[in-house]
């Protein structure tokens, strides 16, 4: 298990590596930002990008860069939306906004997903199941921007539930600043309730018909027993890689939420390191996507040997 | 001995500043005349919202007024603007109609020390010879202006923040603001280009004969800078191309190649060639060789290129700013500077805190340029203006609160009477706290509005009908024009139509180019209706230079007011000014709107169309058989455009009935092209836009540079305002010359005009002459009918209820006031109660 681990781990990184080499070479390939002519600040750029070797083969400039990553951590200078600061240390104040709206969203939505799956799929083809399933339908056929809409009207401005825009600041943690974040946090979570509702619910159904689930009622488990002890472990196979795949999913669906919500995080800064255009931030924000993409794709991988000790990790045969 | 020279001078200035004082000093009454100053109790917040956060507001750097934001209220001038009240009075004028400018981190106004300056090291400064004011002050430094954690601001600092600012090596954006143009710190170019050579287009200004003949062979400007020839140099008038790209374009179809291999091969490293007998000769041949590029031996002049070198290593001694005691401050300018303009540019100020900004440096690793971060974030930042700031969070939010090191809460003098509450003084900057925050769309901050969480809403498109009679809607003048540009580049449209995917047969882009067929289009439109329709706020436009602008700022005195501007309007449009009692009641009858003459220059359009075989009328029926497609240059797609869009097909189809051109004019819009709209117009790759230059509200006349510059121009690629020649009565005298030489000569440059040097510049002529020439270049560019005005820019907002304006009148130097003259109805906690007891907690405005 041990080794597959680390084979795993060494996989990624090199894919990591392929992945940053093309996007980079990609990116370098575009062309550079004409510079206002007469603007004292073109001679900074002009300087900046010459030091990054911009008029040096790609590989070079590849080289050069990984070189500033891995020595300095300095993956350049923005010259555009935060000029003449490092790129690293705006995304690195701006990382934790994302990931705990995005965090609260799963923590929400997740549980909230799978029990209603469950529900529904134990009263199958009652008027809850089609109920739910209904739901389900429109819920995911909807875009989550329209529900942020929605929720921004009816719960912050009519019902005054909650603030109209996320505050400001960087105490996350309070109380007056987890409320902020509910709407977001709802927003978000909406289509991902309703996409484990109806996997759990089809997967749960389908298993609550095997022959396995037959026998261990014969053996005497009671219904509720036999579901989280067997239907449930099963499903899990199915369910457990869509929560990292998830994970990814929110992380792209915030990019529109945190401009709505007005959430200081990576998400509205991609868009803007996209629409400026500041190369060196876009860079850093897709390797990062990419990361987080990798990163849940081995865990996805990892987790199915404990969830089903049939799947048996690195074996040859 | 230099240090010698400048103590001692730096002490008789402040000998004669003092003997000045104590002779001029005589016992003041007291402003406040037995009034007490009211003491506020309570917090005041006052909260805005943005769509884009300021992410740097180092006064060095900034650039635009997102990022100049947070400048406006942690900084101070060296003078500042006030209403006129009973405090600050005006003679002749009512309170509050009026303002008045004191000094604020200055302790008094500046003295003029030419004479004194000019003696310095045998005029290092370079003050002409036969000047004796307006180029050297000393300013006073007001001694209690401290920064926001009380470190004392000196003369020192302004020396060591311009010393920064013009520092070659930092390739600060805002240098330019204190090297060239109206403030021009003497030697400040020589320092800030040290060490450099600048190769300036001279865009056709210096004639041949203007130049003098070295011993080396080679001619040399006046000043004595040597003079090229670009070969391959991109030049303005040419839009940034070289004369290379247009020879290797079009060969020997336009140019007479039989020298230019030599002189291509000549040019050294900036396409460039010494100009002498020679090289002029063969460079004339290339250009003016081949008819088809259509120029004379007179248009070589064009591409004269000045080299300028700037000496190595140059001492900032010698640049114009010193301190000449710790609290007193001498300016030296390269140009005259006085009066309002001189006290209207120290109204902002260039002062960095040294600690940070000497740590925040940093050289580009590499590389011999320097960056800084001072000023990007809450810990990079020192305040010394009325608040500091206490929060900033990159995109989402900054907070700024009372800084209470300000002299200006105690000095006793920033009070002002409340119009409202005549029998009380009131301090300025009521707010305790400012707090901003993006909110990036329209329905948010109309939402939080509502809720009472922001003190303003710019209304929509969509709020008109429901607010615009509300007793806190204001409207806010802007000085910009929007006006239609119609593509007149027939290369480009040539190009264009020679496309495989461009169906001659069904559209034509041609007719758009006849004088006829836009000042048709001009009078189709009621520019009033068109602003109801689209943009309520707005009205209409019927000259190039909008009605916000002062061309006397002292006296609030606008140029549309003027006899001249009005004339202007009335020779456009046509209007016969005897058939009115008042040249006022010729202008109020323009409507710009006549769709009777309109149909009748379409007709005329038309028949000139046809006639130049731009469109045909194989079936003889008396209609066009293409469809004339203008391409909206559109750089974002939005409700707005849609809107507009459909209402200009509208109203052309209307008045199009009964013409040649009955459903075939159609307004298409462009693929959104963000910020390359401007270039695609520029180049004719786009055939219309509702465009606008803004300005300074106080000076109309460097609005002509918008017009008249071929590197400003939106038409110049088709309007050569170097050749286009325009006279005007000066004096009685008539005299003629280029349009971009008008403009330039209004400007401050001196122009010769028959042999003669002429400088309308402010200050140089009376203010009438300026005024005349400058109705002449707005008249002469209206009747390109390249730029069709239609609306006069304008915004309309509503206030909170939470506060009020101290003066409800708009005034285009104090706007209304400002964050200084806010007043509060209730502070946050009345706030909270009064929102809370509305219906639903929804303010009713």
């Amino acid at each position: 298990m041990t080794k597959y681990i680390l084979q795993r781990i060494l996989l990624m990184l090199m894919t990591l590596l392929i992945i940053t080499c093309m996007c980079f070479i990609l990116i370098r390939m575009l062309p550079l930002p004409e510079l206002p002519i007469g603007d004292p600040r073109s001679v900074v750029i002009e300087k900046q990008r010459e030091a990054f070797g911009y008029n040096k083969p790609y590989l070079v400039q590849f080289g050069i860069f990984l070189k500033n990553v891995f020595t300095k951590f300095n993956w350049g200078i923005s010259d555009k939306l935060y000029f003449g600061q490092n790129v690293a240390d705006i995304f690195v104040q701006k990382l934790p906004a994302t990931i705990i709206v995005n965090l609260y969203s799963i923590i929400l939505s997740i549980p909230l997903g799978i029990m209603l799956g469950i529900f529904a799929a134990l009263k199958k083809n009652t008027w809850i199941d089609h109920t739910i399933s209904t739901l389900t339908m429109v819920v995911i056929s909807v875009p989550s921007f329209v529900y942020a809409f929605l929720i921004q009207y009816i719960l912050c401005f009519k019902l005054g539930w909650f603030p109209l825009l996320m505050n400001s600041g960087t105490n996350y943690f309070s109380w007056d600043m987890f409320l902020s974040m509910v709407p977001a946090v709802l927003s978000l979570s909406f289509g991902v309730i309703a996409g484990f509702t109806r996997t759990t619910r089809a997967e749960l159904t389908e298993v609550l018909t095997s022959e396995f689930m037959l026998l261990a009622r014969t053996k005497g488990l009671t219904r509720r027993q036999a579901t989280i002890r067997h239907a449930l472990k099963n499903c899990m196979v199915v369910i457990l890689p869509s929560i990292f795949g998830e994970f990814i999913g929110i992380m792209g669906g915030s990019l529109i939420i945190e401009r709505i919500f007005s959430i200081p995080g990576v998400g509205a800064l991609y868009l803007n390191s996209i629409n400026a255009p500041d190369y060196n931030m876009f860079l850093l924000i897709t390797v990062f996507y990419c990361v987080i993409g990798l990163l849940a794709s081995i865990i996805v991988d990892i987790s199915y040997g404990f969830i089903d000790p049939r799947i048996r990790m690195g074996s040859r045969k | 001995m230099k240090r010698i020279i400048k103590t001692l001078i730096s002490v008789s200035l402040v000998v004669a500043m003092a003997i000045t004082v104590v002779g001029c000093g005589k016992k003041t009454p007291d402003p406040l005349d037995g009034k007490d100053i009211v003491v506020y109790s309570g917090d005041y917040v006052y909260k805005d919202a943005v769509v884009q956060l300021s992410s740097n507001w180092n006064p060095h750097t900034y650039q635009t007024t997102d990022q100049s934001y947070p400048i406006d209220f942690i900084t101070s001038g060296l003078y500042s603007f006030y209403y006129n009240d009973e405090l600050h009075p005006i003679e002749g004028k009512k309170p509050y109609e009026g303002y008045v400018i004191l000094p604020e981190m200055a302790a008094s106004l500046p003295v003029d020390v030419t004479e004194q300056i000019k003696a310095l090291d045998n005029n290092k400064y370079g003050i002409p010879e036969d000047i004796t004011s307006g180029y050297a002050y000393t300013i006073d430094l007001n001694p209690d202006a401290v920064w926001e954690n009380g470190t004392p601001i000196t003369a020192e600092t302004y020396v060591y923040s311009m010393k920064q600012l013009l520092d070659p090596k930092m390739n600060n954006y805002r240098a330019s603001d204190y090297y060239q143009g109206t403030f021009t710190i003497a030697n400040g170019a020589k320092y800030f280009f040290q060490g450099t050579t600048n190769c300036a287009d001279t865009m056709g200004e210096i004639a041949f004969e203007d130049l003098v003949k070295g011993e080396d062979g080679n001619y040399y400007a006046k000043d004595g800078d040597p003079i090229y020839l670009a070969v391959d140099f991109a030049l303005d008038w040419l839009q940034g191309d070289t004369l290379k790209t247009y020879v290797d374009y079009y060969g020997d179809a336009s140019f007479s190649l039989k020298y230019w291999d030599e002189l291509a091969a000549a040019a050294d490293e900036d396409g460039l060639i010494p100009l002498n007998d020679d090289t002029y000769a063969k460079f004339s041949d290339v250009t003016t060789g081949n008819a088809n590029w259509g120029e004379t031996v007179a248009d070589v002049c064009n591409y004269f290129v000045k080299k300028t070198v700037y000496e190595d290593n140059y001492s900032f001694d010698n640049v114009g700013i010193f301190a000449s005691d710790t609290y007193q401050i001498t300016l030296v300018f390269g140009k005259s500077l006085a009066g309002f303009n001189l006290l209207y540019n120290l109204s902002g100020n260039w002062i960095v805190y040294q600690p940070y900004y000497d740590e925040l440096k940093t050289q580009i690793e590499g590389t011999d340029a320097w960056t800084t971060t001072y000023a990007t974030s809450l810990k990079t930042t020192m305040s010394y203006g009325p608040y500091k700031m206490t929060a900033f969070q990159a995109d989402k939010a900054m907070t700024f609160e009372r800084n209470e090191t300000w002299y200006g809460y105690k000095d006793g003098k920033h009070v002002f009477v409340d119009p409202e509450d005549p029998e009380h003084v009131y301090p300025m900057y009521q707010t305790t706290k400012i707090e901003t925050q993006v909110v990036a769309e329209p329905a948010d901050r109309k939402l939080m509005f509502l809720k009472g969480q922001l003190m303003g809403y710019g209304l929509q498109a969509e709020d008109f009908d429901e607010y615009r009679s509300s007793d806190y809607c204001y409207v806010t003048p802007s000085e910009t024009i929007f006006f239609f540009i119609f593509n007149g580049y027939m290369d480009a449209i040539k190009n264009r139509e020679a496309n495989e995917s461009f169906d001659q047969s069904k559209y034509d882009l041609e007719t758009m180019t006849l004088t006829s067929f836009r000042k048709a289009v001009a009078v189709t439109y009621d520019k009033e209706a068109l602003c109801s329709a689209v943009s309520p706020s707005r009205s209409g436009g019927y000259g190039l230079i909008g009605n916000s602008y002062l061309y006397d700022p002292e006296t609030g005195s606008r140029y549309r007011d003027t006899e001249q501007a009005k004339k202007v309007l009335c020779d456009f449009y046509s209007v016969d000014v005897s058939k009115y009692d008042s040249l006022d009641d010729a202008v109020a009858s323009i409507t710009g709107y006549d769709p009777v003459v309109a149909k009748e220059l379409y007709k005329q359009a038309f028949d000139e169309a046809l006639a130049a075989g731009y469109i045909t009328d194989n079936d003889k029926d008396g209609k066009c058989d293409q469809i004339i497609s203008i391409e909206y240059a559109s750089s974002a797609h939005s409700a707005f455009m849609e809107k507009t869009l459909n209402y200009l097909n509208e109203k052309m189809a209307e008045v199009l009935v009964g013409t040649p051109f009955e459903g075939k004019i159609q307004f298409a819009e462009s693929a959104p092209l963000g910020d390359a709209w401007s270039d695609n117009i520029r180049n004719g790759l786009s055939d219309t836009v509702l465009g606008g230059w803004s300005g300074s509200a106080l000076d109309p006349f460097s609005v002509t540079d918008c017009y008249a510059n071929p590197s400003r121009q939106y038409d110049a690629k088709w309007f050569d305002s170097t050749k286009t020649q325009l006279t005007i009565t000066i004096d009685g005298k008539e005299l003629t010359t280029s349009l971009k030489n008008w403009s330039d000569a209004l400007n401050g440059d001196t122009v010769t005009i028959d042999g003669k040097d002429y400088n309308f510049g402010d200050g140089m002529v009376d203010v009438n002459t300026r005024l005349d020439i400058l109705a002449a270049i707005e008249g002469a560019v209206l009747q390109t009918y390249d730029y069709i005005p239609m609306l006069q820019d304008a915004g309309m907002s509503l206030l909170s209820q939470q506060v009020y304006y101290v003066i409800e009148d708009y005034n285009p130097v104090m706007g209304r006031g400002g964050i200084t003259y806010l007043r509060y109805n209730y502070d946050e906690a009345a706030w909270a109660e009064y929102v809370a007891s509305q219906e639903d907690g929804k303010l009713s405005y």
